[in-house]
């Protein structure tokens, strides 16, 4: 059963998407559009924050940046936004493209703002050979490590979770890692809730300090599932450190069928209402039982008047 | 005598019992086997599939078969009481909706239904004769006071302790009072054979996708409970290209999109965008929340545009 959904899902997936059909035509951009500069620079923390809004927005047909993973839609796949001949064109292209949209590619001229647009034309930018794009280097300088460690610790007075990076240099000391941005997520039915703020970046001492959603329920005694993560895989691999924290708001879980209610099925029906229809059914069915009895004394009655 | 034809009896059904278990062990042996051979056969017809890991990978049609559940009293019993601690809420954000109806499409495809028969239907709106229109998906609103479960005379529709509304197709009568009594007319009748109805015929009924459907029988839209008893998302939210739904617990409060996977607090979108619920004059507190139809990110094209279907 669980199988047979599973396949028509995906098949259904790959129907519905392999429909939708490119027109192939050339994508010609108006000259005025081209030339649009892109207002924000290539730092370390817009390149972060556009990645973050690709993997929402694009990444889903157009796979990771430079790994040519994009979904095989026909006849026209979708291009890989890190490769060389997709960032020839201006930042103004893109940008015009983005809005646009062509094709089985939506227009976000509404979907994203227009900073959202621009990070993203700033991450993928980062992967652009002939635009010496050094500042990413430059901004942080954190020396070569091995054995980096994330440790957390929750502060339940301040409701607050304080995260410290450090890696094991060559020479063999333990040193903080500076300017590296962690993502703070709080482990939903569906998803991770994201409460890193915008600027989740560790400091000189490695350290980070998030306050905690005031507001967030947890379960009874209030304990969440936390996920502190270094968002960028391409720094040290993938560093995780869960943990179970007594921060979120505790929370009974509402149970509608705790009430009596109209709408409940029998067992949960109002009190009055079984009363009264039990009490109704009782006093119909007595009147009929008192008039069947008097029929019955009646040949007795004629008997004894005779 | 009588001892006699005990014993012959107890021997009897020792042997049955014998018997029935060596063909047991046979009949499998030969199922494992008959699997083996259609392994082996060559490949007749493959079907695509994309693995989790977004490969697509082809797969013979002979190594395709449904997946045995659990038996009917289990299924009743769970469907009954539903997902403790849960209270499941879906936001539906109408700015994002252009019509795609793969909604539609996969609701459809999950509960054995026709093209014509909605449990989520995709409506054209205009709310007054000089308001814009809009695209509006509409499944059932999973009241928290539901009227359709107050007329329902055979127990067989009911609310859980996760706030989904379902129907036990086991118990329906088709007396249609809760269709009637549905102020947003999220329910169905099945008046022909269901589709695939043959198809269907031997699978144990499951409560919470209301399938196999059952002619003479009421259906409606079930938040796809036996997804969300997997930690999925119901079929219509993930299968949007838009971005449209959010779906989540409301104990939690956060929605997760079916589209991007991004999580948020559900207060904060329904506070921030200005969420309302249909006919909330009517009290029956529906569990599905709308965001108004502002900032559209497509334009509508629907046929409400034409003059001739205005009126």
């Amino acid at each position: 059963m669980k199988n047979i959904i599973k396949i028509t899902a995906s098949l259904f997936l790959i129907f519905t998407l392999s429909v939708s059909v490119v027109s192939a035509q050339s994508w010609s951009v108006p000259n005025l559009s081209k030339k649009k500069q892109n207002p924000y620079d290539t730092s370390t923390k817009n390149i972060s924050s556009g990645k973050k809004i690709y993997n929402i927005n694009c990444k889903s047909c157009h796979g990771d940046a430079t790994m040519r993973n994009m979904l095989p839609l026909q006849p026209v796949a979708p291009s890989d936004l890190g490769s060389q001949a997709f960032l020839m064109q201006t930042d103004g292209e893109i940008y015009y493209k983005v809005n646009k949209g062509n094709g089985a590619m939506p227009t976000f001229k509404k979907t994203l703002n227009d900073e959202s647009k621009w990070m993203v034309i700033t991450y993928l930018r980062s992967f652009d050979k002939n635009k010496k794009v050094s500042k990413k280097i430059a901004e942080v300088k954190n020396p070569e490590v091995s054995d980096v460690k994330l440790l957390l610790d929750i502060n339940k007075e301040t409701k607050s979770v304080s995260a410290n990076l450090t890696g094991v240099t060559k020479k063999g000391a333990r040193v903080a890692l500076q300017g590296i941005e962690l993502s703070f997520k709080v482990k939903r039915s569906f998803g991770y809730l994201d409460i890193s703020g915008n600027d989740a970046y560790t400091n000189e001492q490695g350290m980070i300090e998030i306050p905690f959603p005031s507001d967030l329920p947890g379960d009874r005694e209030g304990h969440v599932n936390l996920l502190v993560k270094v968002t960028d895989d391409a720094y040290y691999g993938e560093i995780t450190v869960d943990r179970i924290a007594t921060l979120g708001v505790p929370t009974d879980p509402e149970n509608p069928l705790d009430e009596r209610a109209m709408w409940g099925t029998r067992a949960n029906a109002p009190i009055w209402i079984i009363v009264s229809y039990v009490g109704g059914v009782l006093s119909i069915w007595s009147i009929i039982f008192l008039v069947l009895f008097q029929l019955i004394k009646l040949p007795k009655l004629a008997k004894t008047e005779e | 005598m009588k001892e006699e034809t005990s014993n012959n009896s107890r021997r009897k059904f020792l042997k049955s019992v014998g018997l029935s278990v060596g063909a047991a062990g046979v009949v499998s042996g030969f199922s494992l086997l008959g699997a083996a051979k259609a392994a082996a056969q060559e490949p007749g017809e493959t079907v695509n599939l994309l693995t989790q890991d977004g490969q697509l990978v082809k797969v013979d049609k002979n190594q395709l078969r449904p997946t045995v559940s659990e038996p009917l009293t289990e299924l009743q019993k769970r469907g009954r009481e539903g997902i403790a601690g849960k209270s499941f809420v879906m936001v539906i954000d109408l700015s994002k909706c252009r019509n795609a109806r793969k909604c539609m499409d996969a609701c459809q495809n999950h509960h054995q239904l026709r093209t014509d028969q909605h449990h989520i239907n995709v409506l054209q709106m205009q709310d007054a004769e000089h308001t814009a229109p809009y695209f509006m998906p509409k499944p059932c609103q999973h009241c928290d006071n539901p009227p359709c479960t107050k007329v329902c005379p055979v127990d067989a529709t009911f609310k859980r302790q996760d706030g989904i509304v379902l129907i036990d197709n086991e118990r329906c009568i088709g007396c249609r009072f809760c269709i009637a009594a549905c102020p947003y007319s999220a329910r169905i009748f099945q008046w022909t054979e269901p589709k695939d109805a043959e198809k269907y015929k031997n699978l144990t009924y499951n409560i919470e996708s209301n399938v196999p459907q059952k002619k003479g029988t009421v259906s409606k839209c079930l938040f796809s409970a036996d997804r969300l008893r997997e930690d999925k998302l119901p079929s219509c939210v993930s299968s949007c290209p838009n971005g449209v739904y959010y779906f989540g617990d409301r104990n939690e409060d956060a929605v997760t999109n079916g589209t991007s996977g991004e999580t948020v607090r559900f207060t904060k979108l329904i506070k921030e965008n200005a969420g309302y619920t249909l006919m909330e004059e009517l009290g029956t507190k529906p569990r599905v929340y709308y965001l108004p139809p502002k900032n559209r990110a497509f334009e509508f094209n629907g046929d409400l545009l034409n003059e001739e279907n205005l009126h």
